[in-house]
């Protein structure tokens, strides 16, 4: 991991285990890191932050940030702003849902398919936010 | 909280009653009165307000969205005053009471995460006026009757767990 | 007072972004919470642990715990020890695969049959650890 890297936004979702939204921002986070925005985005992980990893929170205070909640306690947007990162974005997968009624995904390993399109909609947001954060 | 089993708490100092199961507290107001589908309703002079209970925001999941009925309305006693939907399920909201509506919680509608979080305080869905207050109250349980209910509850929910 | 017994074990998976473990490490954990032990084992998320989850914290506190991290940084473990106490078992994915790192077809999210097998194998190896726990619980 390269802390000082140029023009990349960091994605940091909240990894929650135990809610079937937590996989999808974790899900929608892979998506956009591996495919959609894979030259311009990268992820770390958030216990690793929060523990004080020297690499992980050079990588956030010096890159901008885009954090993904699968709850509303926001782990990931509130231990991202400890560490100092610098934070442009932070999405709530609720907010996702809010948006696309009727969706319920159920599952928390492997997503149903309501919770892959779920998931596809939270990419997207994700995608736009990294977008603008890069001017595009 | 100990080592061992689950403490159930009965501390008169307190607000509330209270268990945890698994990791989770899981609190009962004393002094509100309670229907067995987990709305509460709290006498407030004249008028009651109603709520849900820790025990169904908890095993409905992460609200997303708060229906409500409108202002002014009639409802009747364990008639719809709305849907709680979350990321798992849609949960009909019954009256605990007959009445009119006086008041409806305008915050659930941007955060409805307020059920979640404050069930018994900030997350309080609606208040009435009631039409028959006496009659209506005599259907409802006490806060120790559903809090027993709540435990027999969990109980059911963990042995079916048990034998998966 | 009454008693509702309850012997449970709570299981802190790492977050795991970035590399396979950490999805294999999720996913065992995950299979034991909802079909190998259900009524045994709770989940203990770690990102809410680390930054002060109340309930989290008085779970670990006061009931065993288990910690599976994907690598040798032990975020699960250290952590746990850091904020409630020595788990009662930790269990570290590459030990499980021979001290390598799991191959993939790429990704680290989408499994292949080699990652799957690992992580069935993991999760017998937590639901194992689950029974030793409460066992060798008084």
């Amino acid at each position: 991991m390269n802390s000082t890297m140029q023009n990349k936004v960091v994605v940091i979702p909240c990894s929650g285990i135990g809610k079937a939204l937590g996989t999808v921002g974790r899900e929608a986070t892979y998506e956009v890191v591996e495919n959609m925005r894979k030259d311009v985005t990268e992820t770390i992980c958030l216990a690793l932050l929060v523990s004080g990893d020297e690499e992980s929170v050079q990588l956030v205070q010096h890159n901008k940030c885009i954090t993904v909640d699968g709850c509303p306690l926001q782990c990931a947007e509130k231990n991202v702003r400890i560490a100092g990162g610098d934070l442009a974005a932070s999405l709530r997968v609720v907010d996702a849902l809010r948006e696309n009624r009727g969706l319920k995904p159920k599952s928390v390993a492997f997503l149903d398919s309501d919770g892959q399109q779920l998931t596809r909609a939270v990419a997207e947001k994700i995608a736009s936010k990294v977008d603008a954060i890069l001017g595009a | 909280m100990r080592t061992k089993g689950i403490k159930v708490d009965d501390c008169k100092l307190s607000e509330y009653l209270q268990t945890v199961f698994e990791k989770f507290e899981l609190r009962v107001r004393k002094g509100y009165y309670y229907t067995e589908d987990g709305v509460w309703a709290s006498v407030e002079g004249a008028k009651v307000r109603v709520g849900v209970t820790d025990y169904l925001q908890r095993t409905g999941g992460d609200v997303a969205f708060v229906e409500l009925v409108k202002l002014g309305s009639t409802v009747q006693k364990q008639t719809g005053i709305g849907t709680m939907e979350t990321a798992k399920t849609t949960v009909s909201l019954l009256s605990p009471i007959s009445g009119t509506v006086e008041e409806v919680n305008g915050m659930l509608s941007e955060k409805p995460e307020l059920t979640n979080s404050d069930p018994y305080g900030e997350g309080w869905l609606i208040i009435l006026t009631p039409h028959s207050l006496e009659d209506d109250m005599k259907s409802l349980m006490s806060a120790d009757d559903y809090f027993q209910l709540m435990l027999r509850k969990l109980e059911t929910e963990h042995r079916k767990l048990e034998s998966r | 007072m009454v008693d509702l017994p309850q012997k449970m074990v709570g299981l802190i998976s790492c977050s795991g972004e970035g590399c396979v473990e950490g999805t294999i490490s999720r996913i065992a954990t995950l299979l034991v919470l909802e079909k190998l032990r259900p009524a045994q084992t709770v989940t203990i998320c770690l990102p809410l642990f680390l930054a002060g989850g109340k309930e989290e914290r008085a779970f670990a506190k006061f009931y065993p715990t288990i910690t599976v991290d994907g690598c040798e940084k032990l975020c699960a473990k250290i952590g746990t020890e850091r904020y409630s106490g020595k788990p009662a078992s930790s269990i570290v994915v590459t030990d499980l695969n021979g001290n390598q790192n799991c191959s993939t077809t790429g990704s680290k999210r989408k499994l292949d049959d080699q990652a799957i097998a690992l992580t069935e194998k993991v999760a017998e190896r937590i639901a194992q650890e689950v029974d030793e726990v409460l066992n060798h619980w008084k």
